[in-house]
């Protein structure tokens, strides 16, 4: 079957979220929700403080004591205790040693949130404490790695950069960010008979929730059902990590037989849960006079945390995105990923793409700054185009949008206008002799970046889904795929591809609670592919159920009505109709399905669709398909570093301005527009609401959500209070966001492309802006130039770096004030 | 106490029901109260500190001695206890419908694409409708400001703004109309007209007299007695595992309390009246200060938080602090001896003795603070830098006064700043060196040089020391510069 790329119905419209009624009125049922009932249990964690050490006691006995405590679990009631998505090195529970602070070493059901805080505080821990790595440079010198060295190389970098007219090398820190979805992690679990157990979880992967609870019982995996209603938010944050929180509430539940029911708070859940994996990126990069990057070599690190989780994926795409939009002729990229004394760090919206694409985006601003030139000029000497569209990676870049995307947006952004307002009035501030009265108190920055995203899982069997249509009687259709609904609208868009294949209108349609009963053996709704892998199974299970409905009304308008099934088959007086009489493709063709109605083709005949549901019925016809989806043409050889690692790319471009307070060093983005690629989007509402929040919850990680550790790695800033996700105020105040014109992407489902990670990288663009009016500070004081030359600014620049960027001499002052 | 001089249960209004609360429930925090025993889930928790708005719900109350109607204002649910919603009509995100039909702010959230989680719906929506039970239709920086409590992870606020903005009051939704009729008023002010005392099963009580002289005296009789305002902080350390106190006190039951009186020479701000109704109540006596509170907390904390209940938490980084210290505020308090109610005034700059340290003595609490309406006050600037511009507690602040005689010498310096020291401090060294002085660039010089000796800035989650230094020295060049003309966009 190939896909449609053209519709008959326009459902591109901006329905609004499927769920939206509900998460207006409060009615959405998220994990925490759900009714308690008699005798659940409140289910809480007792973490590790310590970054490395054998525990040498772990003492439980005062807290079974506690009253309401049903049970304690600890290592020794986990059935088999390991998990991990790529590698199984991780305790469910630690035993004998510990690896990072937060790491859980026993776990409480009681009555009560009550006896279960007294419960926690009861238990006591003796460690013996064994050497940590805490940073990565360290941990290059011990070599604490995890997984082996990866390299991906074209041409020859070391030949390109010694004969390169112009290089530059230097290192990149980028830190972690968290998550901070709002609905914290979370599951509900319930011992049903025979040893089997119902969990609902929030979590992005059931597949692996279900599997990893089986482990820690000791079950089949037959014996495990997870259901997920939704999400309140994951981003990469519950693809993984959800699945250790499930199957705690599991272990109580099978100890205690009772329902348990475990909520992390919002400080535990930042504390025991990884984060965005922190980098450092060394590079050297040779580039002539015009700015065309000739040879890029980049050595990347990251920081795994204690276990392995996905950081070895998220490396590898950190890997293919360190092009970018840019095509470099000579390229040795190296990936290793370090073993470090924290929380093992995971899967976050972009996973690796935005580190890698930091790195380049940011020498493009350092380039532009030893060129004098402006960086956006350097972007367009650089970007992909016909001739120049071969990746690193050996994939080429078909149906290119970059060059596109970058005119159009330096248009309609008044790029070059700005440019000079921006010049004019920086030079005016910088050249006061002081920055204390308001004319002169803010610079301005400007900046262009853009984004290449390779959609598909890198790791090629991930690239599958199922899903289960069954339509019903009275002509609804209930649809379940893999896919988890956590406000990316996936369940929407399936929805919409649904009825727009059956001719139904949306209220027809129910997309349903995920769950492992229906759907098994799904991959993590990650990656950007829910809408990709499930709705494209779901379209194939919705033809399938149309082919046959199709033949049916094509052959009634043809059948005397009194010989209809539904005037014989009570009676059996008229024989069934044979649906494979006619060719499916015959069938489609001569059929229209639109409006609940179904049309044949140059007859006057129609019938409601709900009333040719019932003809099939009573002709025993099966109303109900699974539809399997593998994504074609994918083979990237992770050894080799060379292959086809994409489906397809989602592009798009985007233009920030900030102005920072040279006082104080604070940031404020002024003004953001955005220019995207998404194909042919399904619901354009649902896609630019992706655009607007992957963009903004990006701007927090580059500028003001900073994670601070004490010396055992565990996480200070662990609580909104002193962890700063932007606020409403932070918002750009004037925010463009449009869709380029693209029917072509032809080898996705529907034409469309994904959108759910590919504008977070977009956000680089407000850290870009803060180098270039850093930049132009440098221009003026030799000393800042000759900071910002040795020091890459660090992402997230918060206030304190951005203004150390700017006023190097006067903390070099302080610095050395004693605390 | 007997049955007749006193209640065993709180009072107040949910979505239009009556509802009375005693025993263990009223101990509970509001949104768990909500969630577990109202069932009403709507109301989310996400960070249990009042930070986020997820819990966001809607209060309309005023004391029993006040005329005037209540109005609904937002407020956080998730860190204050049943017991405070005493005598308050409180609306939650299951009362915003009427006969199915949805109210201005969750149809626009619904169509606009509002909504992606919906983990913050609720709390985006009530704060929303408590703005347009106020304002009949918002512009994005109106709705912004209303807003500034909720956090989303979602949208990027700006398909919320958009809702915010095609939101239009309406009179069938109006809360105040349908909630906060005569019969729900006259009602519930009959339901409170006795003192409260409450009990729970592990020994605690909560007292809220409606005298100040039986605050007095339950402070007397109880020792460990534990002040209640909005429980802005004692909530979060509730939540965050420390259990409430034995004995808790509220004084929200004494109207005379809620009062901002002014003189010509003074505002006296009493211990009830919050930083909502004092940032209106300074708007033209001291606008300065009134603009600060604009960057001071969420309005969600601001319609409940008070001045005094900051000042008494004695935070090092407590934003009103430095400029109560810089405008020689005076701290009333008042406690029980000798059969009577001993009243006595305290100098601000003698109330904090270290960190999270006062100059209260046993039983003795805060009943008001009297703000001088002197030149010195009304010419104190206001400093407060952080990571994230709003809603973010300070790295450091600052209230900085100083006045020049004809001739031009420094007569007067008032300079306080915080988040440099275990407490909020005045630099009295550094006003001693400047009084008497024409500003100069030298001076200017010098006096960086003992400021920066005077201060001890620490190292934490919201910055390094250095960086706290740099600011400090950058906030004061920038004071003197502009209040010198010393003049530099040359």
């Amino acid at each position: 079957m190939t896909t449609p790329t053209k519709s008959h119905q326009d459902t591109s419209a901006s329905l609004p979220h499927d769920s939206s009624l509900t998460h207006v009125t409060g009615q959405s049922e998220y994990v925490d929700d759900r009714t308690m009932l008699p005798g659940e249990l409140f289910v809480g964690c007792f973490y590790s403080k310590v970054a490395h050490a054998e525990i040498k006691k772990l003492d439980v006995s005062k807290a079974s004591q506690v009253a309401g405590v049903a049970c304690i679990v600890t290592a020794k009631d986990v059935h088999h205790n390991a998990w991990g998505p790529i590698f199984q090195d991780q305790p469910i529970i630690a035993d004998k040693v510990t690896w990072f602070a937060g790491e859980v070493l026993a776990v409480v059901g009681a009555s009560s949130p009550e006896s279960l805080r007294e419960a926690l505080n009861a238990i006591s821990v003796e460690y013996k404490p064994l050497p940590s790595v805490m940073n990565i440079t360290d941990a290059i010198a011990k070599k604490s790695f995890i997984g082996s060295e990866r390299f991906i190389r074209r041409g020859n970098a070391d030949q390109a950069l010694t004969s390169a007219p112009n290089r530059l090398s230097g290192k990149l820190v980028i830190q972690g960010a968290d998550h901070f979805y709002l609905e914290n992690q979370g599951a509900v679990a319930y011992p049903k008979e025979q040893g089997q157990m119902e969990v609902h979880s929030s979590t992005q992967h059931p597949t692996e929730t279900q599997h990893t609870v089986a482990h820690a019982l000791g079950v089949n995996f037959s014996d495990v059902v997870c259901v997920v209603k939704r999400l309140g938010g994951g981003f990469g944050g519950k693809e993984s990590q959800a699945s250790p929180i499930a199957a705690y509430a599991a272990l109580v539940a099978a100890k205690a037989r009772r329902p348990a029911r475990i909520v992390l708070t919002k400080d535990d859940d930042m504390i025991m849960t990884g984060k965005r994996n922190p980098f450092e990126i060394h590079y050297e990069v040779g580039f002539d006079g015009k700015g065309k990057i000739l040879a890029l070599r980049s050595r990347l690190y990251s920081d795994g945390g204690a276990y392995a989780d996905l950081s070895t994926a998220i490396m590898e795409r950190a890997m293919l995105h360190s092009d970018n939009a840019y095509y470099i002729p000579h390229v040795e990229v190296i990936g290793q990923v370090c073993k470090l004394n924290y929380h093992p760090h995971t899967a976050f919206r972009g996973f690796g793409g935005p580190k890698g694409v930091a790195a380049i985006e940011g020498v493009i601003e350092d380039i532009a700054r030893e060129l004098k030139m402006d960086a956006l000029d350097i972007r367009k000497a650089n970007v992909y185009r016909a001739g120049w569209d071969v990746t690193h990676y050996g994939q080429t870049v078909e149906n290119n949008m970059l060059p596109l995307l970058f005119d159009e947006l330096e248009v309609s952004a008044d790029y070059r206008h700005r440019r000079q307002e921006i010049t004019a009035h920086n030079e005016k501030a910088l050249k006061a002799t002081n920055c204390f009265s308001e004319d002169v108190q803010y610079i301005r920055g400007l900046s262009m970046t853009a984004v290449k995203f390779g959609i598909s899982f890198t790791t090629r069997f991930l690239n599958q889904g199922n899903a289960l249509v069954n339509i019903h009687r009275d002509g609804s259709v209930q649809v379940s795929t893999g896919a988890v609904e956590m406000g990316q609208g996936v369940n929407t868009r399936i929805g919409m591809l649904v009825a727009e294949e059956l001719g139904l209108s949306m209220d027809k349609i129910r997309v349903m609670s995920t769950s492992t009963e229906k759907n098994a053996n799904t991959s993590p709704t990650a990656a950007s592919t829910g809408t990709d892998i499930n709705g494209a199974a779901a379209w194939i299970a919705a033809r399938r159920l149309k082919e046959r409905l199709a033949s049916l009304a094509l052959q009634l308008s043809h059948t005397w009505n009194d010989a209809w099934p539904s005037k014989t088959a009570g009676l059996g007086t008229a024989p069934e109709i044979d649906i494979k009489k006619i060719p499916y493709d015959e069938a489609l063709a001569k059929t229209t399905f639109e409006n609940n109605e179904v049309r044949v083709t140059g007859s006057n005949f129609k019938i409601a669709f709900a009333d040719l549901v019932v003809e099939a019925y009573l002709n025993r016809t099966s109303l109900g398909e699974y539809g399997f989806h593998k994504t074609e043409n994918l083979g990237f050889d992770k050894l080799k570093g060379q292959g086809q690692a994409f489906h397809y790319f989602t592009q798009g471009t985007a233009v920030s301005e900030v102005e920072i307070n040279r006082l104080t060093g604070e940031i404020k983005v002024r003004r953001v527009d955005i220019l995207m690629d998404l194909g042919r989007p399904i619901n354009e509402g649902l896609d630019l609401g992706q655009v607007t929040g992957a963009f903004v919850q990006g701007m927090g990680w580059v500028t003001t959500e900073n994670l601070v550790y004490n010396k055992e790695g565990l996480l200070l800033s662990h609580s909104p209070s002193t962890y700063k996700i932007p606020s409403v105020q932070d918002t750009p105040r004037i925010f463009n966001v449009k869709l380029a014109h693209n029917n072509d992407n032809v080898v996705n489902i529907r034409g469309t492309k994904a959108v759910g990670e590919p504008p977070l990288l977009l956000s680089l663009s407000v850290w870009t802006a803060v180098k270039d009016a850093i930049r132009y500070a440098s221009e003026i004081d030799k000393s800042i130039m000759d900071f910002n030359r040795q020091h890459s600014l660090t992402i997230p620049a918060t206030a304190e770096r951005t203004l150390r960027h700017l006023s190097p001499a006067l903390f070099a002052r302080f610095e050395s004030v004693k605390e | 106490m007997s049955d007749k001089t006193s209640r065993h249960h709180v009072a107040f209004y949910l979505n239009g029901e009556l509802t009375r609360v005693q025993g263990d429930d009223a101990f509970m925090m509001l949104a768990e109260w909500l969630r577990k025993r109202a069932l009403r889930t709507g109301t989310k928790i996400v960070c249990a500190e009042g930070d986020c708005g997820a819990c966001t719900i809607l209060r309309a109350f005023e004391p029993t001695n006040s005329s005037k109607k209540p109005t609904f204002m937002s407020m956080n649910s998730c860190i204050a206890t049943v017991a405070q919603m005493d005598g308050s009509h409180l609306v939650t995100v299951e009362g915003l419908e009427v006969n199915g039909e949805l109210a201005p702010a969750q149809a626009a959230m619904r169509v606009c694409h509002g909504s992606q989680c919906g983990y913050c719906t609720p709390g985006f929506v009530m704060a929303l409708s408590g703005a347009l039970e106020v304002k009949t239709h918002l512009d994005r920086k109106t709705a912004a400001n209303y807003t500034t409590g909720n956090l989303c992870r979602c949208t990027g606020y700006s398909p919320i703004l958009d809702a915010a903005e095609k939101a239009k009051a309406s009179e069938t939704h109006n809360l105040s109309k349908r909630y906060l009729t005569n019969q729900n008023l006259q009602q519930l002010k009959k339901e409170i007209k006795l003192p409260v005392l409450l009990s729970d099963t592990q020994g605690r009580l909560f007292s809220a007299p409606m005298r100040l002289q039986d605050a007095c005296k339950f402070c007397a009789k109880h020792k460990d007695t534990r002040m209640v305002a909005a429980t802005t902080d004692l909530g979060v350390q509730t939540n965050k595992g420390r259990p409430l106190p034995k004995h808790l006190l509220s004084l929200q039951n004494i109207p005379e309390l809620y009062e901002i009186s002014t003189s010509k020479t003074s505002l006296v701000v009493g211990a009830r009246a919050s930083l909502s109704r004092l940032r209106k109540a300074t708007e033209k006596r001291i606008p300065e200060f009134s603009k600060f509170l604009d960057l001071f907390a969420s309005p969600q904390i601001k319609n409940v938080a008070t001045l005094v209940g900051n000042l008494a938490n004695a935070s090092p980084i407590g934003d009103t602090i430095p400029f109560l210290l810089a405008s020689d505020a005076v701290v009333h308090a008042a406690k029980f001896s000798a059969g009577k109610v001993i009243k006595r005034k305290i100098p601000i700059t003698e109330f904090f003795l270290g960190y999270k340290k006062l100059s209260l003595k046993a039983g003795e609490f805060i009943t008001a603070v009297e703000i001088p309406l002197t030149s010195q006050t009304t010419s104190i600037k206001l400093f407060k830098t952080s990571q994230r511009k709003d809603l973010d507690i300070s790295a450091v602040s600052a209230a900085l006064s100083i006045e020049t005689s004809k001739s031009g010498d420094i007569k007067n310096a008032a300079l306080a700043f915080g988040g440099i020291a275990a407490t909020p401090v005045r630099i009295h060294k550094l006003e001693t060196f400047l009084v008497g002085k024409p500003m100069t660039q030298k001076l200017l010089d010098r006096a960086l040089d003992l400021l920066n000796d005077e201060i001890h800035p620490i190292s934490d989650v919201r910055g390094t020391g250095a960086f706290r230094r740099v600011l400090v020295h950058q906030l004061f060049s920038k004071y003197i510069h502009e209040h010198f003309a010393m003049g530099g966009s040359a």
